[in-house]
């Protein structure tokens, strides 16, 4: 909100100061807060899936999905421009899906979150996924009021993804390495990436993942506190 | 990244200010960007001028100072600057959670904002 520190009472003509300290980004950060006591209110652990298009954000859920219904009531927010193409991927396990159609954004905002609270019975979940537009860059700047946030990259994207985007990786509390079974022949080291994330975030747990297999699924899960 | 978006929210709020003082004319914008926003100045400014356009801020200083991204060691104490990868083949220092100091991991306390701090306006 806009805090105004001193007002001067100036006389016509005159040129006088208004020090606003007024922050534009805060508004996010702020619902980003309530959707978080929202979500602790109704006892539902909300995480955050971050990463670039194709590196397996969907397919990481959809095994996450099957190891973990039988513990918790689950649903997911999957965020895309258009289409409702991996939200029906993900609602063939038989979970509750909405689609978030961002229109034209490259990322989902707390306030799209809120909007979507209202499609979902919280006290019918216990676990929810909400799964960011394909983007390395513009969710770090938006806040969900997640309790954790994952990133995930693939080998496919190339041996630098992580030093490139130091950003996202700062805020993530668990870095998935998909597609390592690519790794030899797209000759991109695992173990590089690995110390490429913690050279940046020392407390992000790295996991490296197949999850077209589910290899490495059970060790996010862990590394979430599921 | 967004600074169109955000450009737009920024005159808005201060056409919103001048509005309520009965400005005449906006005369100088003073921002303060962080430097972990994704937030060009450059961009900003374009975006300024196009939007300012047939405005009583059409013509008004845009000043932007930026801030520096700042950490916090909850075990040490230190508060300033990030610790930097100083690797020559990456060209440009990448910020890390070390601490300088003490390398253990630190918190993000600053350089996430961006703020209106002053409007000249005259009445």
């Amino acid at each position: 909100m806009a805090r105004v520190k001193d007002v001067v009472k100036a006389e016509e003509g005159e040129v006088f100061d208004v020090e606003l300290e007024k922050d534009v980004l805060k508004a996010n950060r702020e619902i980003a807060q309530e959707n978080r006591t929202f979500l602790q209110k109704h006892g539902v652990r909300a995480i955050d899936i971050m990463g670039a298009i194709g590196a397996g954000k969907t397919s990481l859920i959809e095994k996450l999905v099957d190891k973990l219904k039988s513990r918790y009531r689950i649903a997911a927010f999957k965020g895309d421009l258009t289409t409702t193409i991996d939200a029906e991927k993900i609602s063939r396990h038989n979970v509750q899906v909405i689609a978030i159609n961002t229109g034209k954004e490259c990322h989902l905002d707390a306030n799209l979150v809120r909007k979507a609270f209202q499609k979902l019975s919280l006290d019918s979940i216990d676990l929810l996924f909400i799964e960011n537009v394909g983007n390395l860059i513009c969710p770090a700047e938006f806040p969900l009021g997640s309790e954790k946030r994952v990133v995930i990259i693939s080998v496919t994207e190339g041996p630098y993804m992580v030093v490139k985007h130091p950003f996202i990786f700062m805020d993530a509390d668990v870095v998935v390495i998909n597609k390592i079974d690519l790794a030899s022949a797209m000759d991109v080291s695992v173990e590089n990436l690995k110390a490429d994330v913690k050279r940046i975030n020392p407390k992000a747990k790295v996991v490296p993942t197949n999850c077209r297999t589910g290899e490495g699924v059970d060790n996010v899960i862990e590394a979430l506190g599921l | 990244m967004h600074e169109g978006s955000i450009t737009t929210q920024i005159v808005e709020s201060v056409l919103k200010e001048a509005k309520g003082r009965k400005a005449k004319k906006i005369v100088e914008v003073q921002l303060v960007i962080g430097k972990l926003t994704f937030l060009n100045s450059e961009q900003v400014r374009f975006w300024y001028e196009v939007l300012t356009k047939d405005t009583i801020m059409q013509g008004s200083k845009l000043i932007i100072e930026e801030s520096e991204g700042i950490v916090r060691c909850p075990k040490c104490g230190y508060e300033g600057d990030f610790k930097y990868i100083d690797d020559p083949a990456l060209h440009v220092p990448t910020p890390t959670l070390n601490c300088p100091k003490c390398n253990a991991v630190v918190d993000i306390v600053g350089g996430k904002d961006c703020l209106i701090k002053n409007i000249k306006m005259l009445v």
